[in-house]
């Protein structure tokens, strides 16, 4: 029974991948989230200088996830990334409280990409287990969610270390993607 | 237009790259791989492809090797082009070089080491530290290269983070090969540094002994070579290491042997048994013999390696002469150099198979070879003194063959072995007198007349056979002419008959008077004064016993032969060069400290226009004080090139030096030149309230464009660009123009350095140069200036008087060009001329005829073209002719405008 879904699911998707850029401030957890989601365990990393791209499986969605650095040297060359490109998770480090500011403008100034229009837009309020990490309402506040128009987004509360609401929110990618919403 | 026309501008058919670009993003890896290859293939046919850079790299984090090769390859080529957004590919780099292949691993250090960027070098070090630790040799010995290559782009980093430490323990390493790379790598940091980084100790002279047995053989070339440079404590040291590299002898490629060699007749310095010392000549001659039976290009290799050796070590081949022996299908090149060889091989043992050889030579069909080889047979004579006999008998032969240039060449050599064995051969002089007139080569011509006058007093009809040459003396080449004068001179010493003496004036009155070449001159006037005072100092002088001569051509300096034999098996030994006398480093550690201090764009022009920075280098430091130090110098020209215009009746007794005081004219320094106001190129008026005064000047070898900005108008203005268009001597700015914001009422004046042939204008030469300036207030102004030649003179215009002359006869009459200025008046010599060398015009003699003062100068524009110069005028008179003389006739226009300006002024 389980092998004709997966042929159904896979007919319905096709056999493509869907293009995932994962993006945010240096130091947000990218890196991190992007091989718990991958390997399912913490690898220690270094600061992105350039880009990671590994393809995730999940709920037979094959997912081309795009890890790019995000140090203020290399964030002007996240546009190169930006055809083609389905959903965008932003992560933010949920207590780094002082650099809120500069993460909300550059994901509103991500929103206002043409090549952007039609990604659905998953954040991730990350580093939950750090004491002080404001909660998704707050990140919510922070980001000025609420001026979104006309996409399809949703905010969870992670923690890549404990691997804590990272699935929960491929879950809503996938649902959201297979609905048509990419 | 209607609306519809857009259709035609907007097109469904994709160009090349929007193709590739779509394929590169494709999701399926096979599509990706196959644009990459595409993209590689367009690459190595010469298309631009670099604009998909970040298409490329994206397809880096790949597990198929075959296409992380394609895009590693990619990133060599385009990395320099692309070099803000080579820093994508520096994660997948650091990832790579942690993967578990070793050969991923090498790969991504080499590619690493092969992109000279700086921003992502400090990136690279971490991996690069990683892998010359890393478990595989092949790694280290990859990483180990890289770090040469990392020294040459940073080394500061490269000492700060420890990679020199890293390295030296690599020469410890238990694998061969990365013993070897450490140590090319070593050499080469070496190569770039003033600093000892790289020295063999005990310790690590065992660890290279024993890598070099198990090492591929291009190993053991970077390991002999390094060991060539080790100085040995004692000569039993010297001997263990000689003894442990010895088998390399054997080994089947040229470039070990060679190192071998090199690094043996190193060690052999020190080692002090004679014993010893033969049996390693006896070891070295058959590998250097069996060098000679390779192509023939490898083998002229080898015998300018030998050249050296048998120069400082000729036992080592002394019995081998026969494989120096020229092949009738030899190249010439190579035929050549054995040649060479053979001369310095030459001893009494062998010397009657090398005559039968030369002999055999001496009648071929290359006249150079042909030549060589009777210049051969004499240099033997001059060596070989129990030879002598049997080489003159060899070239009395060669000269009843009557070839014109066997004949020729036979008489030079034969002058060289009368010098080198006076009083001994002259019976052959008769013979040599049979051939006189079919001699038509400048060296032969005066060889003959030497030999003439050297014997003067055996020669019967001397007297006859000089005065033959002597009706044609005004048109020989200076070269015979002063061999005739010198010998007219003994003759009359030898014999001061009448016959000669009437020659003798002839001589000295052509030599003198009638002669434009100041050489002769000068020996015409010594010989004339000491004849006229002291007949018998003028035996004693001139019929002198000469010094005994050897044969010292092709024998290099000694210290020279040592820097040379160190070098074996490198381009030095082929060119017989010292290194650095054709290879330019282009960085050194000094000029890197220098760029730290000035980043970019602190210094205006100079991180932008590195050549004219390179200009200012080379060019002697101050033009305003070499000129004058340099005419200090050489007061003598002036002074001798003044004959007087009482020699001109020759009289063997009078007084011959009878020179003019007045006429001698020091060149005194030249004034500063003081600022005069710059000519108004763009009036207020046209320039909408901005004025702009400009002129090309030249001030310490360097070209500058001095521009005055006057601002009339009444708003600021600022961001002033400038720009040349294209013109007859490709002048340009060598750097962005410097002028600060400029408020209404007030003025800046800058200097721009300029290059020379940057964009270089076609048709005729002209002296226009179109500039347009702009600033951000007004639109852009274009105006004409004039290039002053003058301002192109370089400061090594200067020419010997020999070489004046030499040229001006080289050049054909339809070279010259001339031209009246009737309204300049010279009123003051030293002024004129002082004007002229400021502007390096460089005076080289003066001349009366008749009332009119004719002065000569020479002059160069940059690519070495020279300007001979003639200037004809009555001191005080107004009339100015002046004749120039250049191999490019057609800038003379613009060279009358710039005298007439210099004079003028």
């Amino acid at each position: 029974m389980g092998l004709v879904f997966t042929r159904l699911f896979s007919s319905l998707f096709g056999n493509k991948e869907a293009r995932i850029l994962v993006l945010g401030l240096d130091n947000a957890g990218k890196t991190t989230i992007l091989y718990r989601l991958q390997m399912g365990e913490v690898v220690s990393t270094i600061p992105t200088i350039g880009f990671n791209v590994e393809t995730v499986q999940y709920n037979n969605i094959k997912f081309q996830v795009w890890d790019l650095g995000g140090q203020t040297s290399i964030r002007p060359y996240w546009r190169c990334y930006f055809p083609n490109t389905q959903a965008i998770i932003y992560v933010v480090d949920s207590s780094d409280t002082d650099r809120l500011v500069i993460a909300k403008e550059e994901f509103h100034a991500i929103l206002e990409e043409e090549e952007l229009k039609g990604a659905v837009v998953l954040i991730f309020a990350n580093k939950q287990d750090l004491p002080g990490a404001l909660d998704d309402a707050a990140i919510t506040e922070a980001l000025e969610l609420h001026k979104i128009k006309s996409r399809q987004w949703a905010i969870f509360k992670t923690s890549a270390l404990k691997g804590e609401g990272l699935f929960e929110g491929l879950d809503w990618l996938s649902n959201t993607l297979k609905s048509g919403g990419g | 237009m209607s609306g519809h026309d857009s259709k035609y501008f907007s097109t469904t058919k994709k160009g090349e790259i929007p193709e590739l670009k779509e394929e590169l993003n494709s999701q399926y890896k096979d599509k990706r791989k196959d644009a990459v290859k595409k993209v590689i293939a367009a690459m190595t046919v010469g298309k631009d492809v670099s604009s998909l850079f970040t298409d490329v790299v994206n397809c880096m984090q790949t597990e198929n090797l075959e296409l992380k090769k394609l895009v590693y390859l990619y990133l060599i080529n385009y990395a320099k082009s692309q070099p803000d957004l080579a820093i994508l590919a520096v994660n997948t780099f650091v990832k790579d070089s942690q993967d578990p292949n070793p050969l991923i691993r090498a790969l991504a250090v080499r590619t690493m080491g092969c992109i000279r960027v700086d921003k992502i070098t400090e990136y690279l070090c971490d991996p690069l530290q990683r892998c010359l630790k890393d478990d595989d040799p092949y790694v280290r010995k990859t990483a180990a290269i890289c770090v040469a290559k990392l020294y040459d782009i940073n080394a500061e980093l490269v000492e700060d983070r420890g990679f020199l430490e890293a390295l030296k323990d690599l020469i410890s390493d238990n694998n061969p090969m990365v013993v070897a790379n450490a140590v090319a790598s070593l050499a080469e940091i070496q190569d770039n540094s003033n600093k000892p980084i790289f020295e063999i100790t005990s310790h690590t002279l065992s660890k290279l002994l024993t890598a070099l047995n198990e090492c591929t053989e291009w190993g053991q070339v970077f390991i002999l070579d390094a060991l060539s440079r080790y100085k040995a404590a004692d000569a039993r040291e010297a001997e263990n290491i000689v003894e442990r590299v010895t088998p390399r002898l054997q080994h089947a490629n040229c470039a070990v042997v060679l190192s071998a060699v090199k690094m043996i007749l190193q060690q052999m310095e020190l080692i002090t048994s004679t014993d010893v010392v033969r049996n390693l000549c006896k070891k070295m001659a058959p590998p250097l013999v069996t060098l000679l039976s390779a192509e023939p290009e490898i083998q002229y290799v080898a015998l300018r390696n030998i050249n050296l050796i048998v120069q400082r070590r000729p036992t080592i081949l002394a019995h081998e002469i026969k494989v120096f022996f020229c092949k009738y299908n030899d190249p010439i090149y190579v035929k050549m150099e054995k040649l060479e060889i053979m001369i310095k091989l030459a001893s009494d043992r062998n010397i009657d198979q090398v005559l039968l050889e030369f002999k055999e030579y001496a009648t071929e069909v290359d006249v150079d070879f042909v030549r060589k080889a009777v210049r051969a047979i004499g240099r033997c004579a001059i060596k070989l003194e129990r030879a002598a006999e049997r080489c003159i008998s060899v070239l009395l032969e060669l000269i009843k063959i009557k070839v014109n240039y066997v004949v020729q060449e036979a008489i030079i050599v034969i002058k060289d072995i009368f010098r080198r064995y006076p009083n001994t051969y002259e019976s052959i002089i008769a013979t040599l007198c049979e051939s006189l007139d079919t001699l038509d080569e400048p060296e032969a011509k005066a060889s003959m007349i030497w030999i003439i006058g050297e014997y003067a007093e055996r020669i019967d009809n001397a007297d006859e056979l000089l005065e033959s040459f002597l009706e044609s003396f005004p048109e020989e080449p200076a070269q015979v002419q002063l061999q005739l004068l010198t010998a007219t001179v003994k003759l009359f010493l030898k014999k001061p008959t009448e016959g000669p003496q009437q020659m003798i004036q002839v001589v000295l009155n052509n030599a003198t008077v009638e002669t434009d070449n100041p050489d002769l001159r000068d020996r015409a006037y010594i010989y004339w004064r000491l004849l006229s005072t002291d007949p018998e100092a003028a035996k004693d002088v001139v019929l002198a016993e000469k010094p005994v001569i050897s044969d010292d051509s092709n024998q290099l300096d000694p210290t020279l032969l040592d820097e040379l034999l160190a070098n074996i098996a490198t381009l030095s030994s082929v060119y017989h060069k010292p290194p650095e006398a054709f290879v330019t480093r282009v960085k050194t550690t000094t000029q890197r400290t220098d760029d730290d201090e000035y980043p970019e764009g602190t210094e205006p022009g100079y991180s932008e226009s590195p050549a004219h920075v390179a200009d200012g280098a080379a060019s002697p430091p101050s033009s305003s004080s070499y000129v004058p130090s340099a005419a200090a110098r050489q007061p003598v020209p002036p002074q001798s090139s003044s004959p007087p215009a009482a020699a001109a009746v020759p009289d063997l007794l009078g007084d011959l030096i009878g020179l003019d005081n007045s006429a001698i004219v020091p060149v005194d320094q030249p004034a500063t030149p003081a600022g005069p106001p710059l000519p108004i190129l763009l009036p207020a008026s046209t320039g909408q309230g901005l004025q702009i005064s400009a002129q090309l000047t030249r001030r310490d070898g360097q070209l500058f464009y001095s521009i005055l900005f006057e601002n009339n108008s009444q708003t600021v203005l600022d961001g002033f660009m400038i720009q040349f268009n294209k013109n007859t001597f490709g002048l340009a700015a060598a750097g962005p123009l410097q002028v600060p914001q400029i408020q209404p009422g007030s003025s800046a004046a800058t200097l721009l350095p300029m290059v020379l042939f940057q964009n270089l204008s076609q048709g005729p030469p002209s002296s226009l140069l179109q500039v347009a300036i702009k600033n951000n207030q007004q639109p852009v102004w274009y105006f004409n200036d004039k290039i002053s030649l003058h301002v192109l003179f370089t400061e090594d215009g200067r020419m010997e008087r020999a070489s004046f002359l030499e040229t001006w006869r080289s050049l054909p009459d339809s070279n010259e060009v001339s031209k009246d200025f009737p309204g300049i008046v010279v009123s003051s010599v030293e002024a004129t001329l002082d004007q002229l060398a400021a502007s390096n015009m460089f005076f080289i003699a003066r001349r009366k005829h008749a009332n009119q003062d004719v002065f000569y100068f020479s002059a160069k524009i940059p690519q070495g073209i020279p300007f001979l110069i003639e200037l004809t005028t009555v001191i005080g008179n107004p009339g100015v002719k002046c004749a120039v003389k250049t191999p490019n006739p057609d800038v003379s226009a613009l060279f009358f405008e710039s005298i007439e300006t210099l004079l003028k002024a």
